[in-house]
């Protein structure tokens, strides 16, 4: 009786224990009261959620291992390589000096541009040195522990955590479904305002997109710059800047800012 | 870890171009490790941090105290993390389940509290269909404080296999993965669950 009731009988049993139902009534209302119960378990039981501090304690634990892990590993590492020396000449994350010093060179390149011709190259002197925060805060999140503030997949933890510490609702959309999930969101400040970033990951890269309220000046046309090795798109629509950089391909970029205009189309 | 493994084989080499090669091969690989780590951990929470919540009601059921819950939770979360690697299925809600319930039964044990298969009998309920009234049943199941200490009162398996089918709306194949049982003994020990439900809800 109780397979029935859940539905978890073969098509024959089930058939005949419906026909002998029906033709039972001690059994029927034998089962009518069985049902009934099992509804009201469904009902009455108390479900016990987690507490948010709950869910913080577990994220913050599990951080705490991957660092402590991460930490073994490194000195496990070390001592192994320590034998060879050609190993231990190698720097262990070569692409972070070669980037400052990058940065450095455009910060001083866009300095020098922008104090001699100023007057003639404006807007796209402007783009580069946003570029360049840009990158940098790209750069900065990736670094240990510093890519969210609100750490949640889910767009409903994520918008409201952000609405209330800027003064602009950003419009946060969900596109795992799509290949690009939604890891947390982060407060950055750029160009002379406070920013929101939005952290989404396709498959190994992580794509910052950098959402902020635009004015009536606000160029809308779509404009893509490569870097360092890093992509950056921008686009506008009648609310919002976007910025999205990542150092996945110029196209992948291109389908996550369709897919992005798509779902804030949508809301 | 793969790194390991690559590094023993560098050291038992003896030719002088290979050790290059590998080491080089070696220090990429723990390059992609460190940025595979802190993707390793996103996915994870991606994947996991959505049951949470079934988490916590599943152990908050079986250890009936908030404290050792949350404890259990938060245990049982790491080492779901340390064997991630290992899990390959679709279904992370009942690998994170079946962690959680190992997790509870450890320390259940501990605590000497285990009320597990004691009475599993079920000549008992023989005589319950036609006597008890199903109306005062129904009534009693509706208050939720009433539902909750008779819940309480049953042994550990007649608990988890509740929460499981009527809280989590797990299949009886899901139910028997997480338990290791086959789905026939998942049928027939719902049966004594509830039966037993019913028992205590008329006394």
């Amino acid at each position: 009786m109780d397979g029935y009731l859940d539905g978890e009988l073969d098509p024959i049993t089930s058939q005949k224990i419906e026909q002998h139902l029906g033709d039972c009534r001690k059994c029927k209302e034998a089962y009518e009261t069985h049902a009934a119960l099992a509804h009201a378990i469904n009902r009455g039981a108390p479900y016990y959620k987690a507490s948010s501090e709950l869910h913080q304690r577990v994220q913050s634990s599990l951080r705490d291992t991957m660092a402590a892990t991460a930490a073994r590993d490194t000195v496990r590492e070390n001592h192994l390589l320590g034998a060879r020396p050609r190993a231990r000449r190698r720097p262990v994350v070569p692409e972070i000096p070669w980037t400052w010093l990058g940065l450095a060179a455009a910060i001083i390149l866009a300095a020098i541009v922008g104090s001699n011709l100023l007057p003639r190259l404006r807007q796209p002197t402007t783009d580069q040195f946003l570029a360049t925060q840009l990158i940098a805060s790209h750069v900065r999140s990736l670094m240990a522990n510093h890519l969210t503030d609100v750490a949640s997949s889910d767009q409903h933890t994520v918008k409201p955590w952000l609405d209330t510490k800027l003064d602009f609702a950003a419009p946060v959309v969900d596109l795992s479904g799509e290949g690009f999930p939604l890891i947390g969101g982060r407060l950055d400040y750029l160009d002379n305002h406070p920013v929101a970033a939005l952290v989404y990951q396709r498959r190994k890269h992580f794509i910052n997109l950098f959402v902020w309220p635009a004015t009536a000046d606000t160029n809308k046309a779509q404009k893509t710059i490569t870097r360092q090795g890093y992509n950056l798109l921008h686009w506008a629509d009648a609310d919002f800047n976007y910025w999205a950089v990542s150092d996945v391909s110029a196209r992948n970029l291109l389908t996550f800012k369709q897919l992005v205009e798509e779902q804030v189309l949508h809301r | 870890m793969v790194l390991p493994f690559k590094t023993k084989h560098a050291s038992e080499t003896q030719d002088s171009e290979a050790p290059r090669k590998i080491v080089k091969f070696t220090v990429v690989e723990k390059t992609q490790a460190d940025h595979a780590g802190r993707t390793d951990l996103a996915v994870f929470e991606q994947t996991m941090l959505p049951h949470l919540d079934a988490a916590h009601n599943l152990a908050r059921w079986l250890v009936r105290n908030e404290q050792d819950a949350q404890d259990i939770v938060q245990e049982a979360y790491l080492r779901a993390f340390k064997s991630f690697d290992g899990f390959r299925g679709a279904n992370g809600r009942a690998w994170l389940l079946t962690i959680v319930r190992n997790t509870s039964y450890t320390l259940l044990k501990r605590n000497h509290a285990v009320d597990l298969t004691t009475a599993f009998d079920e000549e008992v309920h023989a005589a319950g269909h036609e006597s008890v009234n199903p109306a005062m049943i129904l009534e009693r199941a509706e208050d939720a404080d009433l539902l909750r200490n008779a819940i309480d009162r049953l042994p550990a398996e007649f608990r988890e296999i509740l929460t499981l089918r009527h809280q989590e709306d797990l299949s009886y194949k899901e139910i028997g993965d997480i338990l290791k049982i086959p789905t026939g003994t998942v049928m027939s020990r719902l049966a004594r669950a509830r039966a037993r439900l019913r028992e205590y809800l008329t006394t």
